[in-house]
């Protein structure tokens, strides 16, 4: 346990990988969202924005990353596979549960300050605000973990057979997707996914997504289990 | 020898199977605790990839790699004992060799900062650039540092000198020695630059195409060979019956590379069939063993072949 912290202490060392980048992107990622409603004429109409989504795009890069360069390093610090990533995915589960609590603190503001004066809506979309405060916190963090660990996942596939590994993954992901469209178009099951879709909530949202998420983590973790610096 | 003991390294007839090449072949081997030794051999000879296995970082095919032991793989216990930089070792993309030092310090309970502050003035490496900026020989300077400076139980060098310089590369063999007299510990150096490790080292391994073929104190190798030179015909009856591992002839003139050691009824017989003796060097020894055993491997094989 006590390398576990280690390992995070480890890729804390340089502060701008897993702190500085993604503050600067997140205050970049508000300002630019203001300047754009800014110039857009105020008709009284809610203007809204993805830009949430930039710091979690990062993570995945940054996933892939954690993998590729830090692994064949831990490895040569003595660290074991299993630590390592019990202090990796530690350390990104503690930076991604501070965003999701600053995003919805932020949502707060937003929707005191009738969105940012400027009728704005970036953290407190209508879908989610209305939701319970914890409901909310994990989506963020539910969505954030999972970006993490699909970039984890690929950087460890990737380790272990290359390209190969890769080109069969994309190929299989995709004969499972269009299967799946094939199926639901056969049996008429359009309507109902639809339905489906739109039912769902941002506490059933995560619940799926958690889901993913252990299938994600568990994945890695076999993967990584027989990865080769 | 005393089995009770338990070895720093033990192999249990290892085998490495790549797809189509057998990096290790059926290796068995055992080193005893607070030695310096040197993995010789030439490039893919297996050295590396039997470093990876006994540190856990790579996979065997068959057989047991055992460190203290017990495996390395995903074992912390085995793992903080020992330290392996690869030759073409890794960093985090925006790390500075200062922050490697600092994660070192972190991982390895023996770090000694000053000590690595004193080799980081000594192979003039700039502490802050990025370790991504650094040339090839600053690059293996950190890895030599890391792995001074660690002072694992056992340490692993893996060809640490590839871009050093000359003096660098001698300042790496000094503070190594003093180091060691002052920390004995296991030292596994690999390295093809035999002449110059040779001094340092006390046991000898000679790998090549994935087997051991020397397993030695280093004393008692450089005794195990010597050149005989003088007429060919006088050569011919002297060495009659020794196995010879390098013939050359110039004319009427020969020097031979023979394996064994001589008495001094010998060396007077040799003196007066008018024939020089000399001591062959680690670096001559190993490579004539080397090429002796690829011969040998290819006389095998071609006769394998023949028979199919």
């Amino acid at each position: 346990m006590n390398s576990a912290v280690n390992v995070a202490r480890m890729q804390l060392i340089n502060k701008w990988t897993f702190l500085g980048i993604p503050a600067v992107i997140m205050v970049a990622a508000f300002l630019i969202t203001l300047a754009i409603w800014a110039m857009i004429p105020a008709t009284g109409v809610t203007v809204y924005s993805g830009a949430v989504q930039a710091v979690m795009w990062y993570f995945l890069a940054l996933g892939v990353q954690s993998l590729t360069l830090t692994f064949p390093f831990s490895q040569a610090m003595s660290v074991s596979r299993r630590t390592f990533y019990i202090g990796t995915v530690g350390l990104f589960a503690v930076v991604a549960l501070a965003i999701s609590v600053l995003y919805y603190l932020l949502g707060l503001v937003e929707v005191a300050t009738n969105g940012w004066g400027l009728n704005g809506q970036l953290y407190a979309l209508d879908w989610l605000a209305g939701s319970n405060p914890v409901v909310q916190i994990l989506f963020y963090f539910i969505t954030m973990v999972a970006l993490f660990m699909i970039g984890f996942w690929f950087a460890t596939i990737y380790r272990r057979w290359q390209a190969t590994g890769m080109l069969i993954s994309w190929i299989a992901i995709a004969v499972v997707l269009i299967g799946l469209a094939g199926l639901t178009t056969w049996q008429g099951w359009w309507p109902a996914v639809g339905q489906w879709f739109v039912a769902q909530t941002p506490l059933t949202v995560s619940g799926w997504a958690a889901l993913f998420c252990l299938v994600l983590g568990g994945g890695s973790y076999l993967t990584l289990r027989r990865a080769v610096p | 020898m005393n089995s009770q003991i338990t070895p720093a390294v033990e192999l249990r007839q290892v085998t490495k199977t790549y797809r189509d090449a057998k990096a290790l072949d059926n290796v068995s081997l055992r080193l005893e605790g607070d030695r310096i030794y040197g993995l010789l051999g030439r490039n893919g000879a297996g050295k590396t990839t039997l470093m990876s296995v006994l540190t856990g970082q790579g996979f065997q095919s068959s057989g047991e790699a055992l460190i203290f032991g017990q495996r390395a793989y995903e074992n912390d216990d085995v793992l903080s004992r020992i330290c392996f930089i690869r030759e073409s070792q890794k960093y985090p993309d925006d790390f500075s060799a200062k922050q490697a030092f600092k994660s070192a310090a972190l991982f390895f309970k023996n770090w000694d900062q000053a000590f690595a502050e004193r080799l980081v003035e000594d192979f003039q490496l700039p502490p802050k650039r990025r370790i991504k900026k650094l040339s090839r020989g600053q690059l293996s300077a950190v890895g030599v540092i890391i792995g001074l400076a660690s002072r694992a139980d056992i340490t692993f060098f893996d060809e640490p000198y590839l871009g050093l310089d000359a003096v660098a590369r001698q300042i790496f063999y000094d503070r190594l020695v003093e180091d060691f007299a002052e920390n004995p510990r296991t030292i596994i150096l690999s390295s093809h630059l035999i002449d110059e490790v040779a001094n340092l080292l006390e046991h000898v391994v000679l790998m090549d195409g994935g087997r051991i073929i020397m397993d030695d104190d280093a004393d008692s190798i450089r005794g195990t060979a010597f050149t005989v030179a003088g007429n060919a015909t006088s050569i011919q009856s002297f060495v009659a019956g020794r196995e010879v591992l390098h013939r050359e002839s110039l004319g009427s003139l020969a020097s031979v590379t023979v394996q064994g050691r001589l008495s001094e009824v010998e060396r007077a017989e040799a003196a007066e069939l008018g024939l020089d003796l000399a001591p062959v060097s680690l670096q001559q020894l190993v490579v004539r063993k080397t090429m002796a055993a690829t011969d040998t491997a290819a006389e095998n094989d071609a006769e394998v072949g023949a028979l199919k």
